[in-house]
């Protein structure tokens, strides 16, 4: 899919130097670094403070080598390759030049190897074996950081939720202030002091705990940032690595688990660096998010709900209790009676099998894997599908000149991508742009921050193709025809719906004109609103008028590590016409009966036209924004089945509670935003008796007699899905687009959006206990502005009030907010915060009152 | 007191034909802009912008000779001439006044007596490299200074000598005083840089230079104070008068901060190729050895120069000379020394000074000024061991030419040439566990 974006680009030769690396020739681009040659040529040059991802800065000093007719030794990770130079790696001079430099270093350092906990896996360990003195030749007492309250000079330093900092260790490296600032644009880390009494702390008063945190310690050469998570726990040699990917991103992050196989237990995750898709970073909601596999609260056994109680239950029965129920429901009111619903986080297999048994043994088309989203389109090809269905690629991002990015808070939402975009920043420099209803973080890159006033965001689409029309930067005649489709139709009336200014308009759409390498991104914003419909249909003409996606790439991203599966394998209620022809031919028989969605099935439910709901590593009960709809469709059921790793409200509900087990307990394939399949090995043994998706749902289906679940078949059938290309090609007419807004029947309330926390991602990331150290709970976030008004402090508990329910939640005052939204967290069980939702409204609104005392 | 009482010698440049940079800092009223335009002041600017073109200018100044006066004596032309004419990006001129080399106090001089003609010097230079924002960043401590020069700024401002349409011409010129906060550091160039944008004090490594990549990764020119402040009579008078002061390679006049066991501590303006043995015995400048004491050594340029023993003072001060001398100009502070000074005694000063200001970036500076403190402060204290001056020229080996910028060198410099120069002082140390000298002060 990236070749299929990158081919339009000119092949622009790129001028090369020729030169020798130890008697080696070697020709790269003109630009290289001596360092980087040496590597791509399998030279390995010593560094502490070089990282391929930052800005090299020449600190350390370690990489010297010796260029011939060059009086002085030069650090190669900033010598630019010429042409004709003789380079030597490995002479004397390069020799005694390392050996000073770790001389130097050890000045300082510790020599306690034994009681560090980086000791295994240290650089500076590593390269003083390979390159230095085998004794010191420092007589004096080394220096040490001691602060107040401090018992020993090893006292570690906590400066993070989850690091460690012990800066007798540190050598200087600057990489974590370096990539805190340069790769993540965080400054809560620094250096302090000068000379060799230098020490990277936090700001005073402040902590480093911004989303990408982990990194920081995962990059340290010695062991002066470790993470509380890992620390002490075991030792690096005692464990075996697995290569999985990121189960709570749609990235699909490569990760490698850290587990030692007699206590079955995970230890730790780091990078596996995939230039592709992470460039080598992840967040901490990857980093941490694993321990919910090691989690005490899992469920171990499977339950049956008896005189209203649930009690713990063999397979055997409860797989034989469900195959009764579903027989029974079959034979009275037909299986089309019984519903589905699949969490997108699940692997290829297993979201394929659901839907294989759903429509086969089931017959029926009432399945869907969006359970927190309400009011979905059933059509596949509506614009919205159209758009979702776009080609995306990470690695483009790179290449782009302008990179827009609509209804997306990134770091919360795709932090890789933000990641991605922060790069193309620090190097190419693109025009940045971010389109929101609110101020975000991620904007932190943007040339022009757009904000927008809720529920307009068809109207700031068009304002934005209104701009260009008028600054004649589009073809006339598309012009005319896109004028006929849309209202407003002037910029002036578009622009006091939207609440954009005229002239920040106009410079977006020149580089959108202009640009010749546009990477366009939706997010959450679109997908969640209920007019996703009529944004996507606005989004499709504008690039149909800009053309943006011949010159580039415009889709609304996946939001699940395996949403893009979950479409591409057919849980969609009504398929995509191209998978839904594979289906057809999979399935012996494809149910003829209405698609259901997760709305329409609770409606249906409601109707109490269905009977029956299967419920897989999904919690709607939490997360659909109108909590109430779905707790009163639950209760009307005759038989639920929710299998899931925790309790969650969706499982006390149930009838059958399946324990089920995590992505890193069993192998599978996962498919990212990109449309990249990837796979992620079993690490540990599943927790208790806790089984694998697929696993429960091939048991069910075989007792109700079904043959054709073997895992042999099902993986034929998989490919022969995954081999179609999904994409839905772009309408060839402009789309009528009308403002659809809300009348505000009170003024005093303000609007609401759901939002993930940045350090959380779903239902189930509050299980790990070093993600709950960033946050534990839900809250309320709203700028300072709009917090003084209603005088109101950080920390405060408020009355949360909408139509549908009310809430006390603590306010959380953020940095970026400047608008009068308000923005609150969905992962928290404590607080569910889709209580306040109302699933028919766009814009939900809320009043705020400060609680007695 | 309006200004440091420091000696001067405003007298003999006020009759010199050809000194420039002393002639009126006798005078108070130098400061005011109206004084200041009375003798001359912003002529040259005036001129530059009724007509002559950037590149005449950049010729001019590349003819003249002039050399850096920071220390480096880069060509001053020759830089500016660097800076790329086709980049879109913007450009900036930042005047170095983090004067900070111990020894050296020539700058503040200037800044506090005749601040208007750094404006000026700086107006120029930024014209020459199409400059529309110029700043000058001077060291933390220098109050005073600031203060000159930011009540300057606003008179050239008011005066029209700054700001839109300068003199009608269309030329913008605006300026910032920047304040360092207290890091020698701050007076390398990229540090510098670094300190304005922000950021933490610590060089860069070169290349990029900052004539092509600096403030704000837009090609950037650095001058010192000195140079600037010569550049406008350069203009006026022609590169040929400028060019036939001093020797024939190093051209112009040039400040000397004079100071240690002399008569007359002072800064004193002097053509380049002036005799070390005058400026220290002459009655107008250094006026001989403080109570008749011999001599033991010079240091001609600064901490970070190496010495000069008594017998190698008749050497005339040009960036040449020096050199062929084993030392260099630097940035013209000669610190002179009697025979009562114990050199291990002024090596522990000078070490304790670089490892304090040694940033932390590059780790031979950063470890290795300390590991040598140590070594030098024990051999001072009477502990030396064997082999440790072996140890500490082996350390010094290890940081000449391996750091990212001079600091690293100027620590070095001077340790090993008094290792050099006055061996037999630092083996009395170690050996007799005390020093050789019996020293009558106690320099705090």
């Amino acid at each position: 899919m990236s070749e299929a974006v990158k081919k339009d680009q000119p092949n622009v030769a790129v001028p090369t130097v020729t030169f020798t690396i130890d008697g080696q020739p070697v020709t790269v681009p003109k630009g290289t670094t001596v360092l980087q040659a040496a590597k791509d040529i399998g030279i390995h040059i010593p560094t502490f403070c070089w990282h391929p991802q930052l800005k090299s800065v020449g600190a350390c000093r370690m990489c010297y080598v010796e260029v011939e007719k060059m009086p002085k030794l030069m650090v190669s990770c900033m010598l630019d390759a010429m042409d004709g130079m003789v380079v030597l790696t490995d002479s004397d001079q390069v020799r005694q030049g390392r050996r000073a430099v770790i001389e130097f270093i050890l000045i300082n350092h510790p020599l306690d190897c034994p009681t560090c906990d980086k000791g295994g896996e240290c650089d500076l360990q590593n390269l003083t074996f390979a390159h230095g003195f085998d004794d010191s030749r420092y007589d004096f007492k080394k220096y040490r950081f001691k602060d107040e309250g401090m018992t020993s000079t090893y006292d570690d330093k906590k400066i993070g939720p989850e690091i460690m900092l012990n800066r007798n260790r540190c050598i200087l490296c600057y990489k974590c202030v370096r990539s805190n600032k340069e790769a993540f644009g965080e400054y809560d880390l620094g250096a302090f002091e000068r000379g060799n009494i230098t020490q990277i702390d936090c700001v005073p008063g402040g902590e480093v705990n911004n989303p990408f945190s982990g990194n920081l310690v995962e990059i340290c050469p010695v062991g002066a940032l470790t993470n509380s998570d890992w620390r002490y726990k075991i030792r690096v040699w005692l464990t075996k690595t697995t290569p999985s990917v990121c189960n709570f991103t749609s990235s699909g992050t490569n990760i490698d688990f850290y587990k030692e196989d007699h206590q079955n237990k995970i230890f730790r995750v780091t990078s596996r660096t995939n230039d592709s898709i992470d460039n080598g970073w992840i967040p901490d909601i990857t980093r941490y998010g694993y321990q919910i596999i090691n989690s005490p609260d899992r469920l171990t056994t499977p339950l049956i709900k008896k005189d209203g109680k649930q009690a713990k239950a063999s397979w055997d029965e409860a797989i034989a209790h469900i195959a009764k129920k579903y027989t029974e429901i079959k034979s009275s009111v037909g299986g089309v009676c019984i519903g589905g619903l699949i969490s997108p986080s699940l692997d290829n297999k297993s979201l394929y099998s659901f839907s294989k048994m759903i429509r086969t043994v089931c017959k029926s088309n009432n399945i869907d894997f969006r359970g927190d989203y309400r009011m979905l389109p059933n059509n596949p090809s509506s614009p919205f599908g159209v758009l979702r269905s776009q080609p995306f690629s990470i690695a483009a991002i790179d290449d782009a000149d302008v990179i827009v990015s609509f209804g997306s808070d990134l770091i919360h939402e795709h932090p890789n991508e933000y990641l991605r975009i922060r790069k193309a920043y620090n190097y190419t420099n693109p025009k940045i742009y971010s389109i929101m209803p609110y101020e975000v973080k991620s904007a932190d890159v943007a040339n022009i921050e757009y904000v927008y006033n809720p529920g307009t965001d068809e109207c700031a689409i068009n304002a934005i193709c209104l701009a260009a029309i008028e600054e004649n930067l589009v073809d006339a005649n598309l012009a005319k025809e896109y004028l006929q489709k849309v209202v407003p139709s002037t910029l002036k009336d578009a622009v006091t719906l939207c609440g954009l200014e005229e002239n920040n308009l106009k410079v977006l759409a020149r580089s959108l004109a202009e640009g010749k390498n546009i990477t366009f991104l939706v997010g959450e914003i679109v997908t969640r609103s209920k007019a996703r419909d009529n944004i996507a249909a606005a989004l499709l003409n504008m690039n149909k008028l800009f053309g943006i996606s011949s010159k580039g790439q415009i889709s609304i991203l996946a939001r699940y590590a395996n949403s893009k599966g979950a479409e591409k394998l057919g849980l969609l209620p009504e398929p995509i016409a191209q998978i839904k022809d594979v289906l057809k031919k999979n399935f012996d028989h494809y149910p003829e009966s209405e698609p259901r969605n997760t709305d329409d099935m609770m409606a249906h439910i409601r109707k109490e036209e269905i009977k029956g709901l299967f419920v897989v590593g999904s919690n709607p009960m939490m997360m659909y924004p109108d909590k109430e709809f779905i707790k009163e469709s639950i209760e009307k059921l005759d038989f639920l089945v929710a299998s899931d790793l925790f309790e969650t409200e969706t499982t006390e509900a149930a009838d059958v509670v399946l324990p089920l087990a995590g992505w890193a307990e069993y192998d599978g394939d996962y498919i990212n935003l990109e449309g990249v399949c990837q796979s992620a090995k079993q690490a540990v043994k599943p927790n208790g008796q806790s089984k694998p998706a697929y696993e429960i749902i091939r048991l069910i289906a075989e007792k109700l007699e079904s043959k054709n679940f073997d895992s042999e078949m099902l993986d034929k059938e998989i490919v022969a899905c995954l081999a179609v290309d999904t994409t839905i090609a772009f309408p060839i007419d402009f789309i009528d687009v009308k403002p659809e807004t809300e009348e505000i029947s009170d003024a005093n309330t303000l609007p609401v959006f759901i939002i993930d926390d940045a350090h959380h991602s779903g239902h189930l990331t509050e299980k790990a206990p070093s993600l709950n150290n960033f946050a534990a709970e839900a809250y309320v976030m709203m700028s300072e502005e709009l917090a003084d008004k209603n005088d109101m402090k950080n920390g405060d508990s408020i009355r949360v009030e909408s139509d549908m329910s009310k809430l006390i939640l603590p306010v959380k005052i953020s940095e970026t907010l400047e608008s009068e939204v308000l923005l609150v967290p969905r992962n928290f069980q404590s607080s569910p915060v889709t209580s306040l939702f109302m699933r028919k409204k766009r814009v939900d609104r809320v009043k705020i009152s400060k609680v007695d005392k | 007191m309006h200004y440091s009482p420091v000696i001067t010698n405003a007298e003999i440049a006020a009759k010199d034909k050809d000194l420039h940079l002393f002639q009126y800092v006798e005078d108070p009223k130098q400061c005011e802009v109206e004084t200041f335009v009375s003798r001359g002041g912003y002529k040259a600017w005036k001129a530059v912008l009724d007509g002559i073109s950037k590149e005449d200018v950049i010729e001019t100044v590349k003819k003249s000779g002039l050399r850096g006066r920071g220390g480096a004596g880069f060509p001053t032309g020759l830089k500016w001439s660097f800076v790329p004419k086709d980049s879109p990006k913007a450009r900036y001129l930042v005047c170095n006044a983090d004067e900070s080399e111990p020894g050296t106090c020539k700058d503040r001089v200037i800044m506090e007596r005749d601040p208007h003609a750094i404006i000026e010097g700086m107006a120029i230079a930024s014209y020459a490299i199409d400059c529309h924002l110029m700043f000058i960043y001077i060291r933390g401590e220098f109050t005073h200074c600031i203060e000159k020069m930011e009540t300057a700024m606003k008179e050239a401002y008011e005066k029209g000598h700054l700001g839109k349409n300068i003199y009608g011409s269309g030329y913008d010129l605006e300026m910032i005083v920047h304040t360092g906060g207290g890091a020698y550091i701050c007076g390398e160039e990229t540090a510098l840089l670094n300190s304005i944008e922000g950021e933490r004090g610590q060089s860069r490594m070169r290349p990029p230079f900052p004539a092509i990549e600096g403030l704000y990764a837009c090609p950037t020119i650095v001058n010192n104070v000195e140079s600037l402040a010569a550049v406008p009579h350069i203009i006026n008078r022609g590169a040929e008068w400028y060019a036939s002061i001093g020797t024939e390679k190093s051209k112009g006049s040039k400040l000397f901060s004079l100071s240690g066991h002399v008569n007359r501590p002072g800064n004193y303006e002097v053509p380049l190729g002036f005799n070390l043995k005058d400026m220290i015995y002459d009655p107008a400048y250094g006026g001989g050895m403080l109570d008749g004491k011999k001599l033991k050594g010079v240091i001609p340029g600064g901490a970070s120069t190496p010495f000069l023993l008594p017998d190698m003072i008749d050497v005339a001060l040009d960036y040449e000379a020096l050199q062929e001398k084993d030392s260099m100009l630097g940035s013209g502070a000669i610190i002179v020394f009697n025979e009562d000074t114990c050199i291990v005694w002024v090596i522990k000063k000078l070490i304790h000074f670089f490892r304090h200001e040694s940033c932390g970036k590059c780790t031979p500076c950063r470890e290795g000024t300390g590991w040598l403190e140590q070594m030098i402060n024990r051999i001072e204290a009477g502990q030396g061991q064997p082999g440790d001056l072996e140890k500490i020229e082996e350390v010094c080996g290890n940081i000449l030419g391996r750091t990212i910028c001079p600091l690293g060198d100027a620590a070095v410099m001077p340790i090993q040439s008094a290792l050099r120069l006055y061996r037999d002082e630092w083996q009395y140390h170690i050996d007799h566990k005390e020093c050789m000298v019996k020293s009558n002060f106690e320099l705090k």
